[in-house]
């Protein structure tokens, strides 16, 4: 059973893997922003669906790893991968020092601290001048959707063998301690604090980098587009929908979400917004868990699954 | 005399900030549900007493209670029909699920209202008169007084009437409030209900003194968080405090630091609020 799992991951992947040379560009490109919020849900399950930090301020992260790149390659004529390190670097480094304060918050403060703090960098962002303030910055041109495919995958494939080595390690078992209940998981001698940075972190890197490739492939940044609130929504709720907390559930979530919304966006135009609304809610309501605990009940309880999710979330 | 006119403007827009806030700060503090649709039906609750003002010529002031009473109706039927399903699924879903609300709402009022700034303009609108050399609009100060009615009028209901202690039992233990005789289904769609209907006043009183467009929804959702955690969510009366320091902080921002810092004012107090005071400043410490 494990080893199959394994051999559908692969074959996954490489299926992935050789869709730019098969497929038309404009599925590519489709597949790089796909790929990206893939990353960028996976990040967000680290701190939101292992340690259960409702984190809004993902989306800083994204945004720091964005400029970082940026101002990298314009100002001061780096390499793109020294700049996608040194981006990557500045939003590790914003997480755990901002951590340390904002990660003793709980439940909904944190949430509501860390949306504020993204608008406040942004703020600051727009009225810098290595940044391009309001203007932004217009990165190298470079013809290249197959390397940004490649690198954009390669990167949600590390992201989802961290988060499997998180869901086997003693960190990972810690931040799942947190999630459940972190008053007894200090009692239990896990270091918190410190847990909860480093995820923290470990959600910032993942982020800053999938900011760093779409800069680079974008090549036009500025503060409103690189510090997006709903961006950050669109990760939670891929996260969610997939299944929060599970190894492969953000990035089926990410994949399925994107799909649904590139169809409704080509074929309805005009009430997309409307449909992506009711989506969310449906999909909520009638798999509180996510995707991938329905897909491993239904066989087995058909709709009566449906019910019982439905039974066992209501008041 | 500057800063005694920009004084008044601020406590005028603290005490509507506060009726903008009540609705959430209600509905987060008892039920522990953050609604992000909270904007949306402001919005919604604008766009109703506008239609009733431009139709049928009713005076916003006059059809508060009606638009109250719509919304009611609608945040009862969500709650029940809708957010009750999920109250013990995880905190996630709920924000999930409410912001699908807010993208409906936005997009239906999009497509029956128009795109277009939308003002309830009745024949005193652009009256005012002096007081010790400030000026000070009569819609303004009547929205004020409105906003603090309906506070007031929470905070007794909650305090004395007998569903408001049901309310607040809800709050405090559900089991045991069972236990008492209180029907939860009811008591949540109750409470979700009037936080519904606060914030359909509150759109009346904001399309009076601001521009209606369906965006406003989500800026005043998040300014609604800010007032709800500096005011604290143990007492209704929190909003108005936390409107006040909010509506004086904008308005002096404005003039000391320019208009463009006005949001990073806000935010920038909200987040001190939280690291210094987490249980905001009426709040009992934890």
């Amino acid at each position: 059973m494990r080893s199959l799992a394994w051999i559908v991951a692969l074959a996954a992947v490489a299926a992935l893997a050789v869709v730019p040379f098969t497929l038309s560009p404009v599925i590519v490109q489709f597949g790089i922003s796909t790929l990206l919020l893939a990353v960028l849900a996976q990040g967000w399950n680290i701190i939101g669906g292992f340690t259960g930090y409702a984190s809004f301020g993902n989306s800083v992260f994204y945004g720091l790893g964005t400029y970082g790149t940026a101002v990298a390659m314009v100002k001061f004529e780096l390499p793109f991968w020294l700049g996608l390190a040194i981006g990557a670097v500045v939003a590790v480094a914003f997480a755990l020092l901002l951590g340390l304060p904002v990660l003793r918050l709980r439940g909904h403060y944190f949430a509501i601290t860390t949306l504020a703090l993204s608008e406040a960098v942004a703020a600051i962002i727009a009225n810098l001048d290595i940044t391009g303030r309001n203007t932004g910055l217009i990165l190298p041109l470079i013809r290249g959707d197959t390397m940004f495919y490649e690198l954009s995958l390669g990167l949600v494939v590390l992201a989802t063998l961290t988060v499997l080595w998180l869901s086997r390690s003693r960190f990972g078992f810690g931040l799942i301690a947190i999630r459940e209940r972190e008053d007894a998981a200090e009692v239990m001698g896990i270091p918190t604090t410190l847990y909860k940075t480093l995820a923290f972190g470990l959600a910032a890197l993942f982020s800053a980098l999938a900011g760093g490739i779409h800069a680079y492939w974008i090549t036009f940044i500025d503060p409103a587009s690189a510090f997006d609130i709903s961006l950050n929504v669109r990760m939670i709720i891929m996260a969610v929908f997939g299944g929060a907390g599970t190894v492969v559930g953000p990035v089926i979530g990410a994949l399925m979400l994107s799909g649904v919304a590139e169809v409704l966006a080509s074929y309805i135009t005009g009430v997309a917004s409307l449909f992506f609304g009711l989506v969310i809610i449906a999909a909520v309501v009638f798999t509180p868990r996510g995707v991938i605990d329905a897909v491993r009940k239904l066989p087995r309880r058909g709709l009566a699954y449906f019910l019982d999710t439905v039974r066992e979330t209501r008041l | 005399m500057l800063a005694l006119q920009v004084l008044a403007n601020g406590i005028l827009l603290g005490g509507l900030y506060a009726v903008v806030a009540l609705g959430l700060a209600l509905v987060w503090g008892v039920l522990d549900i953050i609604n992000l649709a909270h904007g949306a039906f402001i919005m919604l609750g604008g766009y109703i007493a506008y239609y009733l003002f431009t139709g049928l010529g009713l005076d916003p002031f006059a059809s508060l209670p009606l638009v109250m009473a719509a919304m009611f109706v609608l945040g009862y039927l969500i709650q029940w029909g809708l957010l009750n399903f999920l109250v013990r699924a995880p905190m996630f879903n709920m924000l999930l699920v409410t912001f699908g609300i807010d993208v409906v709402l936005t997009y239906l009022a999009q497509l029956l209202f128009s795109a277009d700034l939308r003002t309830i303009r009745p024949a005193y609108a652009g009256s005012n008169f002096q007081l010790l050399g400030v000026t000070i609009p009569w819609a303004n100060l009547m929205a004020f007084a409105v906003a603090m009615l309906l506070t007031g009028l929470l905070a007794l209901f909650l305090q004395r009437q007998r569903w408001g202690r049901a309310i607040r039992a809800t709050a405090q233990n559900l089991g045991a409030a069972r236990l008492h005789g209180v029907p939860p289904r009811f008591a949540y769609a109750l409470t979700f209900g009037i936080g519904a209907a606060l914030a359909g006043g509150a759109g009346t009183l904001y399309g009076v003194v601001a521009q209606l467009t369906p965006y406003v929804g989500v800026p005043l959702t998040a300014k609604s968080f800010a007032i709800a955690i500096i005011g604290g969510l143990d007492n209704p009366l929190g909003v108005i405090v936390g409107g006040m320091v909010l509506g004086l902080a904008e308005a002096f921002g404005s003039l000391w630091l320019g208009p463009t810092y006005r949001d990073a004012v806000s935010l920038g107090l909200l987040v001190m609020v939280l690291i210094v005071r987490p249980t905001g400043i009426l709040g009992r410490t934890a």
